[in-house]
């Protein structure tokens, strides 16, 4: 077993570390956060030095790396800034259903634009305010002459007033539902921005599809495979939910390790403090134990290994790891924590906004459960 | 043994619930989003003498007892913690002192006018460089004709820009840490004072919070607090130990606001086709959660109690602070973790619960600061 990275992966990780530190100014990330607004042209930036789908095949605009190095990638970005960091890493959602899944033509068309910071992508699926309930979609692809007609509506959907095109679920025959690419018409598309807590640069919309036409070629798959498309989804969007929180605990960390070692109370630094230094080796420890899950469920996933248990197990000790780590930052820093221009406060709404992508915790202890009992366990 | 509240008690509850809920709740969502505190609120408040509930008939207030006081607080900010902050910040930190050791002349310029509304209180202690370590304050009052002369900077000042008045604490003998310390009243229309800035927080928004500057600030000598000069710190002790059973009451109101909302969802909802509430999982979180905001109303009222009859320590104020701040992250996380992304959004009262009660753990002593009292008391 080895331990370390790579030297190319040490060279992703430090290039994408040194364009974070080099643009993603501070004081721009609180303006973006209060007005809600995308990092757009650190976004188009981004996508010129090759960071956003560097895991795609060099024929769609990536390098043809690994998503293990998408995703330190991510973890950097959102060390250095939770909120950039997160915007850059959510550009791209649902591409790794046209890169499983898709047609050269798909990839052509809609991964390409994606690498060059033309265009962004999201994911429609659910048809309640949860995201991964997808118990009951009503959604309807109706197929007429050589169109779809599509109709229903789905609320909550990340990214959506960014978007230029959608991977949506809809039913089609009685037997499931089937996945379709759907540029964005405007007049077509009705889309309700929804104020939120966290993540502010990354907006909710509720997508509501009337009769929108598109064309036959623009189903992925077969028909009626729309399940295992969004398997896929979720299983890479855990990876790249788990890299976000993992970098969002590490910059809060690394922000009040820094806080203690200036401010000084009684007479003393607080780093001088017994409980302030236990604190911090309880995050370090925390940290490394969700890091070591995360990075061995991104490497599974690259070795194409269909043991989904390792990315479950991190995604519920990564988002433990979250939850205290930032806690803990935050009371690191005492009332300066509460205050909206301190490097920290942010980090506490976008990691909230973070741990809901993961799942609750006691959907990964099912999911969990069912892994080490066998799926039939828990009936009677 | 005191062990549930007497009927005039339960009246009392009523009566203020039925006040809040009819003069706050329809401020909430607009005071939040404009982040100032309503301050008409403080003549109706002022008119149903529910400001100072303390303060005795002859200098107008209702002379209730810390149990009623309590329960207004619990009330209160179960509905809105914000707009709470100002309100126990009026009857607390900014008027005890000038009731305690105050002169009739202080008494009757600025403790009457707030009991009635007439007048916006304030407390200014913090400072940039001292939170936790309130004696190294470095603010001073130096004697200077026949009043004493002000300079120095404050922070996290509640109803900072909105105040009519405010008491602060300032050193008149630097060379004593801690004991050399004066309270003194200073009107915001006092040369020398001005608001340095208004801060942008995590939450309570609706709480006004400012950083003040005292810069050769003359204020006459009568408007010290007390005779002598030093022992400002210690005529804080009283306020602070009734400060802290307050958080008590302030932590079960946000609880019970948080756990009426989850348990509300939970009855409501459904997740991959299962009713939420049938969920073991689900159950066993939303049993705790109920036996926590048992145990934390329990214990502030105790608390009252013994502060009502003189018995309360230090000690059982920070066991009341420190017990329920904490118990109530859990509650407001839990709540929060539960809802998924219905609960990120600004329109869901839960994500205010969240970022209002993550406040208290720093206020009015950190939990930490509370660790030390307790030990300390234990003889350590």
């Amino acid at each position: 077993m080895d331990f370390n990275l790579s030297e190319e992966q040490k060279d992703v990780q430090k290039a994408a570390r040194d364009f974070a530190q080099g643009e993603f100014d501070p004081d721009l990330a609180l303006e973006l956060d209060r007005n809600g607004a995308f990092p757009e042209s650190i976004w188009k930036k981004a996508c010129q030095l090759g960071f956003i789908g560097l895991h795609y095949p060099e024929e769609f605009g990536g390098q043809g790396l690994g998503f293990f190095e998408n995703l330190l990638v991510v973890e950097s970005f959102c060390r250095v800034e939770s909120g950039i960091g997160s915007a850059l890493s959510m550009v791209d959602l649902g591409s790794e259903i046209l890169l499983k899944y898709g047609s050269q033509e798909q990839k052509k068309k809609f991964l390409s634009p994606l690498a060059k910071g033309e265009k962004r992508l999201c994911t429609a699926f659910a048809e309640s305010e949860d995201g991964r309930d997808l118990s009951s979609i009503l959604t309807v692809a109706e197929k007429k002459g050589d169109e779809y007609f599509l109709r229903g509506k789905k609320p909550f959907v990340l990214m959506a007033p960014l978007a230029d095109a959608f991977v949506t679920l809809c039913r089609e025959s009685s037997d499931g539902v089937s996945t379709f690419l759907v540029e964005r018409e405007k007049e077509e598309i009705n889309i309700h921005p929804i104020e939120k807590m966290g993540l502010r640069m990354i907006p909710y919309g509720d997508l509501h599809l009337k009769e929108v036409s598109i064309p036959l070629d623009h189903r992925i798959g077969k028909g009626d495979d729309g399940m295992i498309h969004a398997y896929q989804y979720f299983r890479v969007n855990g990876l790249r939910s788990a890299a976000q929180a993992l970098g969002t605990a590490q910059g809060a960390f690394d922000r009040a390790m820094q806080h203690a070692k200036q401010r000084e109370q009684f007479g003393k630094k607080l780093s001088q403090f017994q409980v302030i230094r236990h604190k911090l080796a309880d995050m370090a420890v925390s940290l490394e134990g969700a890091r070591w899950l995360t990075y061995k469920a991104a490497l599974d996933y690259d070795r194409r290994m269909n043991d989904p248990e390792s990315l479950l197990l991190a995604q519920l000790e990564v988002g433990r790891c979250l939850t205290c780590v930032v806690d803990e930052g935050i009371q690191i820093f005492g009332g300066y924590g509460y205050i909206a221009e301190t490097a920290i406060e942010h980090y506490f709404r976008d990691a909230w906004a973070i741990g809901v992508e993961l799942g609750t915790e006691e959907e990964q202890k099912d999911a969990i459960a069912e892994g080490i009992l066998g799926s039939d366990s828990s009936k009677k | 043994m005191f062990y549930e509240l007497n009927d005039q008690q339960k009246e009392f509850r009523k009566r203020v619930r039925d006040i809040y809920e009819r003069e706050v709740s329809p401020l909430v969502e607009e005071y939040e989003r404009k982040e100032t505190f309503p301050v008409q609120l403080f003549r109706i408040f002022g008119a149903e003498h529910l400001l100072c509930l303390r303060c005795p008939k002859e200098y107008g207030g209702p002379g209730l007892d810390k149990i009623s006081e309590c329960i207004s607080m619990e009330e209160l900010n179960r509905i809105c913690v914000g707009i709470g902050a100002g309100i126990m910040v009026q009857g607390g930190l900014a008027t005890d002192p000038i009731l305690h050791f105050g002169s009739e002349e202080l008494k009757q310029a600025y403790l009457t006018p707030a009991v009635r509304g007439e007048k916006i209180g304030a407390f200014a202690l913090t400072e940039p460089d001292a939170g936790s370590d309130a004696a190294g304050i470095r603010t001073t009052a130096v004697k200077h004709g026949e009043g004493y002369r002000i300079n120095g900077s404050k922070t996290y000042i509640t109803n900072g820009t909105i105040c009519d008045f405010m008491t602060v604490a300032a050193y008149t003998n630097p060379s004593k840490r801690g004991t050399g310390t004066n309270l003194f009243v200073v009107e915001r229309n006092d040369p020398g004072f001005s608001v340095a800035k208004k801060l942008e927080k995590l939450g309570n928004h609706s709480s006004d919070t400012a950083e003040l500057a005292f810069d050769d600030c003359d204020v006459p000598r009568w408007r010290m607090i007390g005779e002598q000069e030093g022992g400002g710190l210690e005529q804080l002790e009283e306020t602070l130990k009734s400060g802290r059973i307050t958080y008590g009451a302030r932590s079960t109101g946000v609880a019970q606001a948080a756990f009426e909302a989850i348990l509300s969802y939970v009855k409501k909802n459904q997740r991959h086709g299962e009713p939420l509430k049938r969920s073991q999982a689900i159950r066993f979180v939303l049993a705790e959660l109920a036996m926590s905001i048992e145990v934390m109303r329990y214990t502030t009222y105790r608390g009252a109690y013994l502060f009502d009859q003189g018995l309360a320590t230090m000690k059982d104020a920070s066991i009341v602070k420190l017990f329920c701040t904490d118990s109530l992250q859990k509650i407001v996380q839990k709540a929060m973790a539960l809802q998924k992304s219905a609960g990120l959004m600004m329109e869901n009262p839960v994500q205010r619960y969240l970022r209002d009660a993550r406040l208290f753990k720093f206020t009015e002593g950190t939990s930490e600061i509370q660790h030390l009292v307790i030990a300390r008391e234990l003889g350590l």
